[in-house]
């Protein structure tokens, strides 16, 4: 990479790109993280005791997740809600990206890209509130499906995992709509012709040639979810009930309420690893490599 | 079978725009007919209104006296080979071509036998399990040819296929293709820009312009007598001198091209004394040496282009009409030289009058 760079830049400029590349990284990324590993592997001391005798690596903040019964349950439960939560992002922008890609002309393609982004320019958390109003007990959406007739009486839909899902599918849509458009676009759209020509059907053109060719945009586009919604804070605190807590609020109540940064660092690798293995898991079954996901 | 095309009153429009005028067109039962025209002329169009793509705005489409209104792409009996193919490059070759049976149905057994009997019948055997991808481009077309096939089809659409092979494979495909055409006895509607295509392979070519179909012929009679001045001038090479009527029998229409003199050729259509009309002569009917009957030009050359087989001159009058003249090698002389003068003569049974101006 140097050799390459310094024939295009000369080799000051080519050192101090590396150069910013590389603080970047190491200073950035990978230093912090190790730091983290450190805390992670430390048990939570006071300040005077830190490099003493008991200042010793070991794995108790690691044990402690697998003896917390609760815990564990809301660990597996995040996973498993983030897996619900991709799925139906996926399941809703998957059509929207086919439209934009191969069905709406230029100009109403824009216009629907348009009102998708217009509403992410408005910070997350007001974006989180306005669904906490749209689906309060006296909310306007109970309203209306009262008013429609649809219920007799309001759902609380705040109360169990709903808020949180609905909330975080629409957090995430545009993370799984534009690598799906991207890869849907690519696709030669004589290809589908082609298929229908032959005598397919609309499902089974989507099923043989537009998903298999999509594939890579929709396995990065469910992987940014799944790690976005893993990760999310805001969503689950404000839509969330107390009875659907998500892991990284336990993460931050050991941070910030627990004073315990050791235990925390622990919780936070472990959320990380489980989720790097599983993606790692889902690339596999579907056939996916890395490179297909940087095209 | 009847598997005959009838596009039946067809109309097209996009919006403000017509892409076909009012078309009634029988394309008969196993004919290998073309639609040739220079590209934006409709042709595609009128691919897409048969295979379903799009619908016509007026008019219907009939296939083997069916209606077609309102039968959607994928349940019409025909099939379509891509002017880029589109086979499907994340499927081997053989699925490719089952995908079509695989579709409808058809057992995984039966639809191993078709492909082999269709990788067999465009000389590709044992190709079934390579990608896509490891095909040369000749090979590609005939992977595209039998998926087409695969499906049985009545009618096969082939939107100029042949348009992205080297020059010695497209001349080798013309044959194939007439060749598969006459074993499978399937009506084959072929969509190009290509004259050499249309006229080598089709029974009848449809001559198109502006959405609207100029003349619909066998290749010699469209060559020899063309009805319109389009087609006179972009099937083969033509040259084109305007004039006006003096004087119309039954055979022939004496023109006064003015400073070129009266010049007379066979007549084509409707004229009328008095008139503007265009005569048009091809490169190949001129003769170095005039014989009776014949009708001469003075020209200066300004170009003599050596082709192998034939040579080709291009010529100037003194009232500035260019010309393009073709002579058979045998006839090369020292005497044709760059600003050398020439005359150049003609059978008027050769040439063709045509109403109309401002052609040229």
């Amino acid at each position: 990479m140097f050799s390459q760079l310094k024939s295009r830049f000369g080799s000051g400029l080519a050192v101090g790109i590396i150069g910013m590349i590389a603080i970047w990284l190491i200073g950035l990324v990978i230093l912090p993280q190790l730091l983290m590993v450190d805390y992670s592997l430390r048990p939570n001391l006071l300040p005077a005791d830190i490099g003493g005798p008991e200042d010793v690596y070991s794995l108790t903040n690691y044990e402690t997740l697998f003896s917390n019964k609760i815990h564990l349950a809301i660990f597996f439960k995040t996973i498993w809600s983030s897996v619900l939560v991709t799925s139906l992002t996926l399941v809703v922008s998957y059509p929207i990206a086919f439209y934009l890609a191969k069905v709406a002309t230029p100009q109403k393609a824009a216009l629907c890209l348009l009102l998708l982004i217009i509403p992410f320019w408005i910070n997350e958390i007001l974006r989180t509130f306005s669904w906490y109003i749209i689906l309060a007990y006296k909310g306007p959406l109970n309203a209306l499906l009262l008013g429609v007739g649809i219920i007799d009486r309001p759902i609380r839909f705040l109360s169990g995992d709903g808020g949180v899902l609905i909330g975080m599918v629409y957090a995430y849509i545009l993370f799984m709509i534009f690598p799906i458009y991207n890869a849907i676009e690519s696709l030669d759209t004589n290809q589908i012709k082609a298929a229908r020509n032959l005598g397919a059907g609309w499902i089974r053109t989507h099923w043989r040639v537009v998903i298999p060719h999509a594939k890579p945009g929709i396995a990065t586009g469910c992987i940014m979810t799944f790690m976005l919604a893993a990760g999310s804070y805001a969503v689950p605190a404000l839509l969330g009930s107390p009875g659907s807590r998500w892991f990284t609020q336990i993460i931050y109540n050991w941070f910030f309420e627990g004073g315990d940064w050791n235990q925390g660092a622990a919780y936070a690798f472990l959320l990380l690893v489980i989720c790097i293995g599983f993606i790692a898991l889902v690339m596999r079954v579907f056939k996916v490599g890395l490179g297909d996901i940087a095209k | 079978m009847d598997s005959s095309v009838h596009l039946d009153n067809t109309v097209m429009q996009f919006g403000d725009f017509t892409a076909i005028q009012k078309t009634d067109l029988k394309i008969e039962s196993g004919e290998f007919f073309s639609f040739l025209g220079p590209s934006g002329c409709g042709k595609t169009t009128i691919l897409n209104m048969i295979s379903g793509f799009i619908d016509p705005t007026q008019g219907d489409i009939k296939i083997g006296g069916q209606s077609m209104r309102g039968v959607p792409a994928n349940k019409r009996p025909t099939s379509m080979i891509f002017q880029n193919l589109a086979l499907f490059p994340l499927m081997t070759v053989a699925e490719n071509i089952e995908f079509g049976l695989e579709v409808r149905g058809v057992s995984k057994s039966e639809r191993k036998k078709a492909s082999d009997r269709l990788l067999e019948l465009v000389a590709l055997e044992g190709s079934g399990t390579k990608k896509v991808s490891e095909l040369s481009g000749g090979q590609k077309q005939r992977i595209a040819i039998a998926r087409a096939l695969a499906v049985e089809p009545q009618v096969l659409l082939l939107d100029e296929p042949l348009s992205a092979l080297d020059l010695k494979l497209r001349q080798h495909m013309r044959t194939e293709l007439k060749a598969i055409q006459r074993k499978t006895g399937i009506t084959f509607i072929y969509i190009t820009h290509d004259q050499g295509e249309a006229l080598t392979m089709s029974d009848r070519v449809a001559v198109m312009s502006a959405g609207r179909i100029q003349q619909v012929a066998d290749p010699i009679t469209l060559y020899r007598d063309p009805h319109t001045a389009f087609v006179a001038s972009f099937v083969g090479e033509n040259n084109a001198v305007a004039g006006k009527v003096i004087e119309v029998n039954s055979e022939f229409v004496v023109l006064d091209c003015g400073p070129l003199g009266k010049l007379a050729g066979r007549c084509q259509g409707n004229v009328a004394v008095g008139t503007d009309a265009t005569l048009f002569v091809r490169p190949e009917h001129f003769r170095l040496q005039a014989e009776n009957g014949m009708h001469t030009l003075q020209a200066t050359i300004d170009e003599v282009n050596f082709e192998g087989a034939y040579l080709t001159l291009n010529a100037n009058t003194p009232a500035n009409q260019a010309l393009s003249i073709q002579l058979g090698t045998h006839q090369f002389s020292d005497a044709l030289q760059k600003n050398a003068p020439v005359s150049l003569s003609y059978n008027e049974k050769d040439a063709i009058v045509i109403a109309g101006g401002g052609h040229v």
